[in-house]
């Protein structure tokens, strides 16, 4: 009997198993007997009648770790055949989806601002609270739309090499091309850029907000003969970084963890003046597996275990403050939830973001861009 | 019309419009109507428009790199178009090759491309400061110069082949009898060869600024986050901060514009076959 034979016995038994004409015993008798489990498994013939619940990112290397760390745990535990889709849910996607009424994903990776944004106006649900724990996510990681999943921080990265015994420290440094020379890349979707330009215009970290948008756009305005380049993906802040073509850089600490491994420390950065915040879960509005299913997904995401695996493949820090001392000491530097990392960075107000993100996007958009 | 006709009609033509109008033609009136209707109903967002500095900005600066882009792209087009459709056939096989392979890759590996040529460390760079000629490495790219490279380079196809097409028109025995009557090279082809070359030159500067303005790849590659082009601006409003109502009166007057100038373009195109 040869492969192609197979095949087609099994679509034959496939097809019969589909219409109902057979049912699922005589269908893995079939199979048995053609000897061709394998390629039914392989095919997903067997799944196709489970119950879906699809998980949806911003795609890359976050598709197998949440892969890992938690659809794989929350399958095992639900019977949901769980799938991760990386179309990466913007605004614009899930109002999209919500507005043309087939909705076909259930949890999305949002940021907390949006998703406030978003709830508002009808295209997410709200948070179960009885079902997701609040004393399982870091104070301020939380709204009614939203659940910090994990959380990242804007640090400074800079290039060890050139600055040596003397390390820029504070976004004071960072503006200070005098003391240390260097071009510089900022993030072109301005979160972070502003407080850092505050704070080292001399504005106390504790009236920060509500942002000074005029004094921030007039720091960074003098200083854009000192950037090399706004970055819009994390791949290119790295190779800013690496090639050079940047000495210091506010990048994602995700970003600054591969760099600073890649360089073994050549390129390094801390987590000082660090500006903390959550990405978050948020439950699409009439998602296809119900909400029940949503927040059951939500709650298991919030184990401790599952946020440091996370941390591990990925560098995303967890969210649950009760994971902080057990993440294994030799991840512990690049966790910006540690207490102790905590203390030194500035938590970004995302009330302010809430009713000033894309207006305040706009203008800072035209201000680099002159 | 008889039946046959009818069902011929139905069977083989229809089809064509209608596709276009269910995958265009609806759509692009629910664009339209998003323009007046959201986020709440009115000419909110044509207001904006027309009244703010931002977009401006923006606008002012897509058509002055548009219009930059097009003009050199035309005059490095009409260079290559003369050699190829006048030069001796080898130098004809290479113009060819040299167009039309870099006429298929990717957009975005061009862009790729160009960063790793141009960037301070790029190969540009470290060659001109081997050779000693600048000693600090020169920004071509992540500003307006890198992106006024990459869109030349991607333009200057679209712009060779209507000037070809017209140029391979031109009858050889005009510029004899004009040589024949004692005019000299720069007369000849400032008189007689330029006039009639004209039609190709406008269909290319046409082509290629419309095609220009739709740009969005190779701006939000080479120009480093700061060459944010009138069709970033859209997707932006689009998907970064869901303001729908604003990017689609954008595309509408995007659209609008870009009729006028295919309008324009057709005009002269048919003034000119009068002339002829």
């Amino acid at each position: 009997m040869n492969g192609n034979f197979q095949k087609d016995c099994f679509e034959i038994l496939k097809l019969r198993l589909e219409r109902g004409e057979i049912g699922r015993r005589d269908f893995l008798k079939g199979l048995a007997m053609i000897g061709a489990l394998p390629l039914a498994l392989r095919s997903g013939a067997l799944t196709a009648q489970e119950k879906q619940f699809v998980l949806v990112n911003w795609g890359g290397d976050a598709i197998k770790a949440f892969d890992e760390a938690f659809a794989k745990p929350f399958a095992a535990e639900s019977g949901y055949n769980v799938k991760i889709d990386g179309a990466g849910p913007t605004e614009g996607a899930i109002q999209a989806q919500v507005e043309s009424g087939k909705v076909s994903w259930d949890v999305v990776d949002a940021d907390i601002f949006s998703a406030e944004t978003l709830g508002r106006k009808g295209f997410l649900q709200k948070i179960d609270f009885n079902t997701v724990k609040k004393e399982n996510i870091l104070e301020g990681g939380w709204n009614d739309y939203a659940v910090a999943a994990y959380y990242l921080s804007y640090v400074l990265v800079y290039d060890k090499k050139k600055y040596g015994d003397n390390p820029p420290k504070t976004w004071a440094d960072f503006f200070d091309v005098e003391k240390f020379p260097g071009k510089r890349t900022m993030y072109k979707w301005m979160v972070g850029n502003l407080e850092a330009a505050l704070l080292a215009d001399g504005v106390a970290p504790d009236k920060l907000y509500p942002l000074d948008v005029d004094r921030a756009f007039a720091k960074i305005k003098a200083f854009m003969p000192n950037i090399v380049s706004f970055w819009g993906s994390g791949a290119e802040s790295q190779q800013l970084m690496l090639d050079g073509e940047a000495s210091m850089g506010l990048l994602w600490n995700t970003r600054a963890k591969l760099i600073d491994q890649d360089t073994d420390g050549d390129i390094t950065y801390s987590f000082n003046e660090g500006f903390l915040g959550p990405s978050c879960w948020a439950i699409m509005a009439k998602n296809p597996a119900g909400p029940e299913a949503a927040n059951a997904f939500i709650a298991s995401a919030q184990d401790p275990q599952r946020q440091i695996k996370l941390l591990e493949l990925l560098g995303n820090s967890p969210a649950n403050p009760k994971a902080a001392p057990l993440v294994p000491e030799e991840l512990k530097r690049f966790d910006c939830t540690q207490p102790e990392f905590v203390k030194v960075q500035h938590q970004l107000d995302q009330t302010w973001y809430v009713d000033h993100y894309s207006a305040t996007l706009d203008k800072f958009l035209t201000l680099i861009s002159t | 019309m008889s039946k046959r006709r009818i069902i011929e009609w139905c069977v083989f033509i229809a089809p064509l419009p209608l596709l276009l109008v269910a995958a265009y033609l609806l759509p692009l009136l629910g664009i339209f109507r998003w323009s007046f209707t959201s986020p709440t109903p009115g000419f909110g967002n044509y207001t904006q428009i027309f009244t703010d500095p931002a977009i401006h900005g923006i606008l002012l600066r897509s058509l002055r790199i548009c219009l930059v882009v097009t003009v050199i792209s035309v005059m490095l087009a009409y260079l290559i178009a003369y050699h190829w459709v006048f030069g001796p056939p080898w130098r004809q096989r290479i113009i060819e090759i040299c167009v039309l392979i870099p006429f298929w890759i990717s957009v975005l590996i061009r862009a790729f491309g160009w960063l790793i040529i141009l960037r301070p460390r790029g190969l540009m760079n470290e060659w001109l400061m081997s050779a000693g000629l600048i000693g600090e490495p020169l920004a071509l790219v992540r500003n307006e110069v890198g992106v006024v490279i990459g869109m030349v380079h991607f333009m200057v196809p679209f712009a060779i082949f209507p000037l070809v097409a017209v140029m391979r028109q031109i009858d050889p025995r005009v510029m004899a009898a004009a040589r024949g009557l004692g005019a000299g090279p720069i007369r000849r082809f400032f008189e007689v060869f330029l006039p009639l070359s004209m039609p190709g030159v406008v269909g290319a500067f046409f082509i290629v600024f419309i095609f220009a303005l739709g740009f969005f790849i190779t701006p939000a590659i080479l120009g480093g986050g700061r060459v944010v082009m009138i069709a970033e601006y859209v997707f932006l409003q689009m998907s970064q901060t869901a303001n729908w109502g604003l990017g689609a009166a954008l595309s509408v007057v995007l659209l609008i514009f870009v009729s006028i100038m295919m309008w324009v373009l057709l005009k002269v195109i048919r003034v000119e076959r009068l002339v002829r």
